[in-house]
């Protein structure tokens, strides 16, 4: 242990009811941020669009797809980096929503019970990756297929031509080992990290404790901590 | 608190999924610990390099993705509907089973022998489509025959009658004749301002199999065009229709309002288009927005 130093830190010094207060408020913010970035739409005008959709409107199901799909393709794109795979799994989720929508009862958010179809959907496509262990030397992108190492968000690589290979090789190596990771530790640290997903909602989309989610993600950073130690 | 104990918690403090008691131990720790201070700056640092990893998905996915799912659930809507109900409109079953039971009753009539019976064979006024049910030779050279008859009335009205508007959206949609739906767009589209009518036009511009019925519903969609719905569905059939025809169309439609975040949607038609002329009137369409022709 040392003397404290630059950059501790500084709220700790204030009362602990204080800090207390501030977290709940930091955990409020959070979860806020999080809900209005998966739908835009009021509680009150999606309830009536899922009962209305739940009818048989059309008109409302298209909307209550339009609020959630971008997330859901995000994720799926994310996860399998090929327009092709992410187009069927949206697909399917979707059509696996319209098709039990009448079973919808309200006991939980419409968006956790979507989300737990997707990640269903995404679950089964990663186990059956993982049965089949492919892995594609080249991934679909705005000019069409090119190399997995080079289609990683190359636009935010700096333009130091050395600094940007290692860029490359960071997220060539990143991938492997992501592929490395068990489909259910893959998806939670894809829902965590790259979702923004809390883990008390990943567990409920998978039908799963907060706990074991924690765990989960626990596990998948270990891993790849410790296979990317090299590069960092 | 072991630095052991923190570098464990340091992923789960960085995602805020620790508890307050949990945090308050770690960062007391934090205030003491020198390394581990540094630790948790390398545990930030790994997930920037991390967020480096995700990929975005390409312009123009979302909008195919929509438009196959939709014209998916139009061609289960349409094999889902039983058979009866493609030929009789919803709002018409209950004057459909009246006529079913008056029709029973005449034929049961008819198959009681109350004596000798002429049966009518109808008149030219009301054409008839029958089918012979039954014979009956009698000695006297005569013969009973038992129909079965499908009477054609003709009903005539104005698009602001209910059952004419549905007749006609029916007709637009389940008609097998090209022909017919062609002529429901027609007439329909001097009702384009009813949510009901529009709707049909877009489930038709979506996934009607002929093209010519297809390019009726976009032109009756034309005073639309700056409707939020109607330029989403443009948007898919942009990208998903096989006629270049349609593309066109829709190209000229969304134009007249231009929007930025139309130029995704240009930009990978762009990239895919094989037809020359449609891809002149999309890059021109990207220059009179001052867009790029490629995505980078």
């Amino acid at each position: 242990m040392e003397s404290p130093a630059s950059g501790a830190p500084d709220h700790l010094t204030f009362p602990r009811s204080i800090r207390l207060q501030y977290w709940c408020v930091l955990s409020v913010l959070r979860e806020a941020a999080l809900s209005t970035e998966w739908s835009a739409a009021s509680e009150a005008d999606e309830a009536a669009w899922i009962r209305a959709a739940q009818r048989g409107d059309r008109e409302a199901f298209e909307r209550l797809v339009r609020s959630y799909d971008q997330s859901v393709l995000r994720l799926a794109f994310n996860l399998v980096r090929s327009a092709e795979d992410a187009r069927d799994i949206y697909q399917e989720t979707f059509l696996r929503v319209y098709k039990n929508l009448h079973a919808f009862r309200f006991d939980c958010s419409f968006h956790t019970w979507l989300y737990r179809i997707a990640t269903n959907v995404c679950l089964d496509w990663l186990r059956k990756k993982k049965v089949r262990r492919e892995e594609p030397a080249a991934v679909e992108t705005e000019d069409g297929p090119r190399d997995r190492t080079e289609a990683v968000a190359e636009s935010q690589a700096t333009a130091n031509p050395e600094r940007r290979l290692l860029s490359l090789q960071l997220q060539e190596r990143i991938e492997e080992v992501l592929a490395t990771l068990t489909p259910r530790e893959r998806l939670v640290f894809e829902l965590r990290h790259y979702q923004g997903l809390r883990l008390k909602a990943i567990g409920e989309m998978l039908g799963a404790s907060e706990e074991a989610a924690k765990n989960c993600l626990f596990r998948a950073t270990r891993k790849m901590r410790q296979a990317l130690g090299d590069f960092l | 608190m072991t630095c052991q104990q923190v570098r464990e918690q340091l992923p789960l403090f960085v995602y805020g999924e620790l508890s307050f008691e949990e945090e308050e131990r770690l960062e007391q720790h934090l205030v003491a610990c020198r390394s581990c201070r540094e630790a948790l700056e390398r545990e930030r640092a790994w997930h920037s390099a991390l967020d480096r990893a995700a990929a975005a998905p390409p312009s123009g996915l979302l909008a195919q993705c929509r438009g196959a799912l939709f014209a998916n659930l139009d061609r289960q809507k349409l094999r889902r509907r039983p058979w009866l109900t493609r030929l009789v409109p919803p709002w018409n079953w209950k004057p459909a089973s009246a006529f079913a039971l008056m029709a029973t009753g005449f034929v049961l009539a008819r198959l009681v022998p109350f004596g000798p019976t002429r049966v009518p064979l109808g008149s030219p006024a009301e054409p008839v489509a029958a089918q012979v049910r039954y014979l009956q030779p009698d000695p006297s050279g005569k013969v009973r025959i038992l129909l079965d008859e499908t009477r054609q009335r003709v009903v005539t009205g104005s698009l602001e009658d209910e059952p004419i508007r549905r007749l006609l959206l029916t007709a637009a949609s389940a008609s097998p004749d090209p022909g017919l739906r062609a002529i429901s767009m027609d007439v329909l589209r001097a009702r384009t301002e009813s949510p009901e009518v529009r709707e049909a036009l877009l489930q038709a511009l979506r996934s009607d199999p002929n093209p010519g019925v297809r390019l009726k519903a976009l032109d009756a969609l034309r005073p639309y065009a700056s409707d939020r719905r109607v330029r989403a569905v443009l948007a898919e059939v942009l990208l998903s229709d096989e006629n270049a025809g349609v593309r066109i169309e829709a190209i000229d439609l969304l134009t007249q309002h231009k929007e930025l975040e139309l130029a995704g949607v240009f930009q990978e038609l762009l990239h895919k288009e094989q037809n020359v002329y449609v891809r002149d009137r999309c890059q021109k369409a990207l220059r009179d927005m001052n867009a790029s022709l490629e995505t980078f």
